[in-house]
């Protein structure tokens, strides 16, 4: 007990220890800040991997480590699309999770946003073109932000999950 | 040197009439007919003790109307490469997966991929290619264009059912819990204790071996390292290492050097953040939280080295394109020292919580003998005693000139393999110390002015942080790839996961799949 206090002590406070990204590359859909709206105390994603490389995962898993730490702005990762009022899409959408991705859609309950998150999402990336892959993510359910990068920093993904609420509070 | 012709001795009294195509101190290559396949293969695996290292096809056309198979066995340090032809119209092969059990996935592969069916096979449920893709499908034909959209058919696969009083089926997946990449898990319970796990993969597959044969193999790096995120070196260099063979192009030293200092900082941040998310899966936090902000701290250092987290973009075909000056790394030696101390007293709370270690020990064995039977690699196999590292057996990068100590435990439960990653973490600081005080001046990146010849090929091994990544490219006409494969530790690796969990409860079954912690992208391809 006496050593993991220690620890703690000697670590300190490490949350918001990253560069500050520059200018966001977000690009947000007509109509997105409204949808935004209801989500500007307390948003709830889900993420969903319709196959992409798994380096954004890797990035989405890092904004809840101690040093991004989303949940201080109200985010909150749900493990079912149930629970969700955004989805967080990461890769090429590939024939074999065309139908899950739908099904997923459909399970999340209105209103609802959809991020596509990475390049791959937004138009395939290195993988267009596939006999396996059936196209972006806005080919199958319509998309509200886009966050380009491959994949974007962690310190990009939080900046825009505030961005969109801030925006959507100042319009109220 | 008697080394190099090894292998070729062991097998010689048994199959005295055998010439070997092609020889070197790496590899063997033969060539057999296919009735004699089984019994070669079933000598070099059971008397000779050859692990099942790789089985792919190839379509050779245009160059030559014919099909080749062929079977990587590793024997000590040396690659055996049996291959097989399939002239014509034939569409048959002989299944080796009655006598070979690491050859069970692969063979199914060449199926969905190729349209060889492998006579004998004791499975034969589509693989790759999931139940609603139409029948005649055969994506790594030559005749198949890369683009072509895929139609739609009805379908179902048949999972194993096992029936009773009191057995119940839990479906989970695609789309499971967490942050996680999507596969299907299908358990069969009977209480609390798994009788069966299938597992369904393949959600994910993005036809990476076709979009490889649209590429040059100099132009191919991006792809590759976009195969598994998280193991970008890895892919990224076993991809270079086998074009660099191919063009007969050294490698400057310096270039080494920073290769395996990139490795080791990809499997630093990879384990690091494992043994967070091993703990974090029997519910302590605590050290989780440690461990991510240990895992940020070495991708951050990642980013100001090369600008990229994940070291994209930090190699190249013939050397790497970032160099890394000796007043950044003694930074970074200053930094990683810190992080040791800091990381060998979260060690000492981790195993001083009995309830955590209860957890962990006796959970998820993976037999050695179950493990050999898979061909399993990597961190899963020196958990269960299986005593293997590329770097230390067919060193490649600058591990020639690096001694690798090679970690291995013998139980082969998740404690097991989490003393294996803690040990790997603490090998990885070391390492990078020595290429920092080994390091030589030099040129990063060697030029190279020709283009493989048409149907040359090359082969290269890599440990990534996972285990051992085994590429196969071989040229076509006028520099292009004809054929790619890519083999990521997680195909071997998944289908022991069904064995591991056997007589273990549910809530466990996160936690082992945590400890093995596979690539679904590496494996879906």
């Amino acid at each position: 007990m006496f050593r993991i206090l220690k620890k703690s002590l000697k670590t300190g406070r490490v949350t918001g220890q990253y560069a500050q990204p520059p200018q966001s590359r977000a690009a947000l859909a007509p109509g997105a800040r409204e949808k935004a709206l209801p989500f500007k105390r307390s948003l709830v994603i889900r993420e969903v991997d319709t196959g992409s490389c798994n380096a954004c995962e890797m990035e989405m898993n890092a904004l809840t480590n101690p040093v991004y730490d989303v949940e201080r702005f109200g985010v909150h990762i749900a493990a079912s699309p149930r629970h969700a009022d955004a989805l967080v899409v990461t890769g090429p959408v590939t024939v074999n999770m065309e139908r899950p991705l739908k099904d997923v859609y459909k399970q999340t309950p209105d209103p609802k946003l959809v991020i596509a998150l990475g390049d791959c999402a937004i138009h395939c990336g290195v993988f267009k073109g596939s006999y396996a892959v059936t196209g972006p993510v806005d080919r199958h359910i319509p998309v509200d932000v886009r966050i380009p990068g491959c994949p974007p920093r962690p310190a990009e993904i939080l900046k825009v999950l505030e961005d969109i609420r801030s925006r959507s509070s100042s319009n109220t | 040197m008697t080394e190099p012709s090894s292998a070729e001795r062991r097998i010689q009294p048994a199959f005295p009439d055998l010439i070997a195509e092609r020889t070197s101190d790496r590899l063997v290559q033969f060539r057999v007919d296919k009735s004699r396949l089984p019994q070669l293969a079933r000598f070099l695996h059971e008397k000779l003790e050859g692990r099942l290292a790789l089985l792919f096809a190839v379509d050779c056309r245009p160059l030559e109307d014919k099909y080749e198979i062929q079977y990587l066995f590793s024997l000590n340090r040396q690659w055996v490469l049996v291959t097989v032809d399939i002239l014509g119209q034939e569409r048959l092969f002989t299944s080796i997966t009655p006598y070979v059990h690491a050859a069970q996935w692969y063979e199914r592969e060449i199926r969905d991929l190729f349209g060889l069916i492998p006579q004998g096979h004791p499975d034969l449920r589509r693989l790759v290619r999931h139940e609603h893709w139409p029948k005649g499908i055969h994506p790594l034909m030559k005749e198949f264009l890369w683009d072509k959209a895929l139609g739609r058919q009805q379908g179902q696969y048949r999972f194993r059912h096992i029936e009773g009083e009191g057995v119940f089926e839990i479906p989970v997946g695609p789309i499971h819990a967490g942050i996680i990449e999507p596969g299907h898990f299908r358990f069969s319970v009977a209480g609390e204790p798994i009788m069966q796990l299938e597992i369904r993969h393949f959600w994910k597959h993005r036809g990476i071996e076709k979009l490889f044969e649209q590429q040059t193999v100099t132009s191919a790096l991006p792809l590759a390292e976009r195969v598994s995120g998280d193991t970008t070196v890895g892919h990224g260099l076993a991809y270079c290492e086998a074009v660099e063979r191919l063009l007969q192009l050294d490698v400057p030293r310096r270039a080494r050097f920073l290769r395996s200092l990139f490795l080791e900082l990809e499997r630093l941040h990879n384990h690091l953040g494992d043994v967070g998310a091993i703990c974090n899966d029997t519910a302590y936090t605590l050290a989780h939280a440690h461990c991510s902000r240990m895992k940020e701290q070495v991708m951050q250092l990642n980013d100001q080295l090369t600008g990229s987290r994940f070291l994209r973009g930090a190699l190249a075909i013939g050397g790497v394109v970032n160099d890394v000056s000796a007043i950044q790394r003694s930074e970074l030696i200053d930094v990683l020292n810190a992080m040791e101390k800091d990381f060998a007293e979260l060690e000492s709370i981790i195993f001083a919580n009995a309830s955590l270690t209860d957890r962990l020990e006796t959970t998820g064995v993976l037999t050695e003998r179950t493990a050999w039977d898979h061909g399993v690699v990597g961190v899963v196999g020196r958990a269960s005693g299986m005593d293997q590292d590329v770097r230390r057996d067919r060193p490649f990068a600058a591990y020639d000139e690096l001694a690798v100590k090679v970690v291995s435990y013998r139980y082969g439960d998740v404690r097991a393999r989490l003393r294996v990653r803690m040990d790997e973490i603490h090998e990885s600081i070391r390492l990078i110390r020595d290429i920092h005080n080994t390091i030589p001046h030099g040129p990063l990146i060697a030029k190279w002015h020709h283009q493989p010849p048409a149907g040359a090929w090359a082969l290269s091994a890599v440990e990534g942080w996972r285990g051992e990544i085994l590429y196969f490219v071989m040229a076509g006409e006028g520099g292009r790839i004809h054929r790619c494969k890519v083999r990521d530790p997680s195909f071997v690796n998944w289908p022991a996961i069904q064995w591991a969990v056997v007589g273990n409860i549910i809530p466990d079954f996160p936690l082992i799949n945590k400890s093995f912690n596979l690539s679904y992208a590496g494996n879906d391809l």
